[in-house]
């Protein structure tokens, strides 16, 4: 078991005959990752790496079964290649591009929630279930199949911990980037709830960050979690973050730092991690 | 991007909120000549991307119209928390009966546009929200939902209007509202708008931020003349250096010069150099894949800053691989020279053969290499951030 994407999925990209989709498509396939086809409007009919292109979502849907996406399109044609995905019966999108605008992310997020899909991104590095599928623009090269699951907001800290988690003889069950940008199409509590759903995931490692709104929305899901959790926080140091206005400070209430952040995980019950190698060690004390 | 006060008022009267009959002041003697113009009592306001200028003595009544230029003079000298005046937006003085809050923003969490309303505007507005949550109305709206009049006349009863101001209350937050979608906008506020004495609703101050990411939809800003800009925050001559080069960089005060990967390390490993006892110089994102080019500008904006006594470096190859990175890193050795000692360590993509060009690289010119420590996946990034660490200290004793 995995959550999100394991060896069964079937998945399509779209922009997959540009340059990042071409790219990152042969990576995926040689990964082992069960890529059906892809889109690109007007290319219709042509292959990439032996694997069909259609106009639209609903014919690749149609002709190979797909039920995951991929997206590798620059970010103002995300809303609407999301939105297609979502409509078409997609059950699961990823967004790899960065700098989605705002607004655009608010209705993708809307129609995801009323279609029953999730989204991940934008901004993310994707997602690994080691040794079934990779999705997005993550190197393998740190990820192995085990019983810790991982997610976080960046690609490097990603690389960093399935590195300690692999070398330490844990390896992973799932990573998941949930990207960087400041909207983001999936949140920390949705995903280690689908961690705390799965069997093989004996503890979930999380990494948030200065900055974020999202760290503090976890702490519930935590607290009524049984597998357990460890909890990183970048930040710890930096200067404060900016605020924005009076409205920001009323509807966000006042943005946490990074150590308010951790104390608040850790009030909710997750194990907090100062640096990596912290993490197997406590993993051991845990008798994960 | 933020807006200035006198941006943000040009859009809102492009929306037909409101507005004070204001013009700008480049110059004191400008200022003068506005002054005789509108001949009344006046309020000179300088023009920052910053809160806190009524505080910092950035706005001036003027009863008088010829004192408009003394006063407008100290004003252009005035550095409001470290910006300078080069604007002075003048209007007529407003006669205040009451001053009301409203704005719209992005309830990132729960995913919806948030209109708030509150009937006591002003600075204070904040504290009001957290001790008197009952004095601040709050509604949320989906992304693709309409604001109807209903719920603008809701809004303004919920917050006590009196009948008579109810329905301009309501079509300027309509308007407010329509604005905030039509330009991508993070934030829209008008703190305060303003009851007269003859019960008119006008619009006093203006904050405006965008989607920086969303500009390229909105041609026409900069056929107003407003260009794209950072949203707060004057830098320094480092920062500006790096925001040419387009790589993400701030100036922190230690003494450590931080050469991580992307943006997720580059914020811990500064946290990581902490917990090892020392302090960063920078922080700095070298996004994803940098070229060898921009390795070498993250160096030489590190070698130059005479802050820096050592520097950290890691990088954990992904996408970018660890011999592209070599690549950059021995160019920069060969074309600037390192002044300080370097501490680096690569592993993931094509870690081996990063510490293979580094060890021949050495092996040429291992004069190049007499600051420099390199380390591959063996060392963990613990050690060398207390080794990046060790070296700072070393060099600020060999002062």
């Amino acid at each position: 078991m995995a959550i999100l994407v394991d060896k069964n999925s079937k998945i399509m990209v779209q922009g997959i005959t540009g340059g990042a989709g071409k790219f990152h498509t042969k990576r995926m396939l040689e990964y082992g990752t069960k890529i059906v086809g892809g889109t690109s409007p007007g290319k219709g009919g042509q292959e990439v790496e032996g694997k069909p292109v259609f106009d639209t979502v609903a014919e690749c849907v149609k002709g190979t079964g797909a039920d995951t996406s991929v997206i590798f399109l620059p970010a103002q044609f995300v809303k609407e290649a999301a939105i297609e995905a979502i409509r078409a019966g997609i059950k699961f999108v990823v967004v790899v591009p960065e700098h989605i605008p705002i607004h655009d992310m608010l209705l993708v997020r809307k129609e995801a929630m009323q279609y029953g899909c999730t989204v991940l991104g934008g901004n993310t590095a994707g997602i690994i279930t080691p040794g079934e599928a990779n999705l997005g623009i993550m190197p393998d090269i740190a990820f192995k199949a085990g019983r810790v699951g991982t997610v976080s907001r960046s690609g490097s800290i990603t690389y960093y911990i399935a590195n300690t988690l692999t070398d330490s003889g844990y390896g992973e069950t799932t990573c998941v980037g949930l990207g960087g940008d400041p909207i983001l199409g999936s949140t920390f509590d949705e995903i280690l709830w689908m961690f705390e759903q799965d069997d093989k995931t004996k503890a979930v490692v999380m990494t948030g960050e200065i900055g974020g709104v999202y760290e503090e929305r976890a702490c519930d899901t935590i607290s009524k979690m049984k597998t357990p959790v460890i909890a990183m926080v970048g930040g710890i140091y930096a200067p404060p973050g900016k605020r924005m206005g009076h409205a920001g400070a009323i509807v966000e209430g006042k943005m946490g730092t990074a150590k308010e952040k951790l104390d608040a995980l850790e009030a909710a019950g997750a194990h907090p991690a100062k640096t990596f190698l912290d993490i197997p060690k406590i993993l051991q004390k845990m008798d994960v | 991007m933020r807006l200035y006060e006198f941006e943000g008022k040009k859009l809102f009267a492009d929306f037909k909120i409101p507005v004070p009959e204001g013009k700008i002041a480049t110059s004191p003697a400008k200022a003068e000549a506005i002054a005789k113009e509108l001949n009344k009592p006046l309020v000179l306001k300088s023009q920052v991307l910053t809160g806190g200028r009524g505080k910092a003595g950035g706005i001036k009544a003027v009863e008088n119209p010829a004192d408009a230029k003394k006063i407008a003079e100290d004003l252009f000298k005035l550095k409001i928390k470290g910006y300078s005046v080069e604007k002075i937006l003048i209007e007529p003085k407003l006669d205040i009966r009451q001053e009301i809050y409203l704005g719209v923003t992005i309830d990132r969490v729960n995913y919806k546009l948030v209109v708030i309303a509150s009937a006591e505007g002003g600075v204070d507005i904040e504290e009001t929200a957290e001790k008197s949550p009952e004095k601040v109305t709050r509604r949320s709206f989906d992304i693709d939902a309409a604001l109807y009049t209903f719920n603008a006349i809701d809004i303004s009863k919920s917050i006590g209007l009196p009948s008579e101001s109810v329905k301009s209350a309501a079509s300027i937050i309509i308007n407010l509202f329509k604005l905030f979608k039509a330009y991508d906008a993070k934030l829209a506020e008008i703190n305060p708008l303003v009851i007269t004495n003859d019960g008119e609703l006008i619009a006093a101050d203006s904050r405006i931020s965008l989607d920086d990411d969303a500009v390229f939809r909105h041609p026409d800003l900069a056929a107003m003349g407003i260009e794209k800009r950072h949203e707060e925050g004057e830098m320094t001559s480092r920062e500006q250096q790096a925001k040419e080069w387009g790589i993400p960089y701030l100036d922190l005060d230690g003494n450590i010069g931080m050469f991580p990967g992307g943006a997720g390390f580059g914020i811990m490993g500064n946290d990581f150099i902490h917990y090892y006892g020392g302090k960063p110089a920078n922080f700095m994102d070298s996004g994803g894949g940098p070229t060898p080019e921009r390795l070498t500008k993250m160096l030489v904006l590190l070698d130059d800053n005479p802050n820096v006594k050592a520097i950290f470096g890691a990088r954990f190859g992904g996408i970018s691989r660890c011999d592209d990175f070599a690549k950059g890193v021995i160019m920069f050795l060969k074309d600037h020279g390192l002044s300080k000692p370097m501490v680096c360590r690569m592993t993931g993509n094509m870690w081996q053969e990063g510490v293979r060009m580094f060890a021949e690289a050495k092996k040429e010119n291992p004069e190049l290499f007499k600051r420099f420590e390199f380390h591959g996946i063996e060392t963990p990034i613990e050690e060398i951030s207390r080794r990046a660490v060790e070296l700072a200290s070393e060099a600020e004793g060999g002062k």
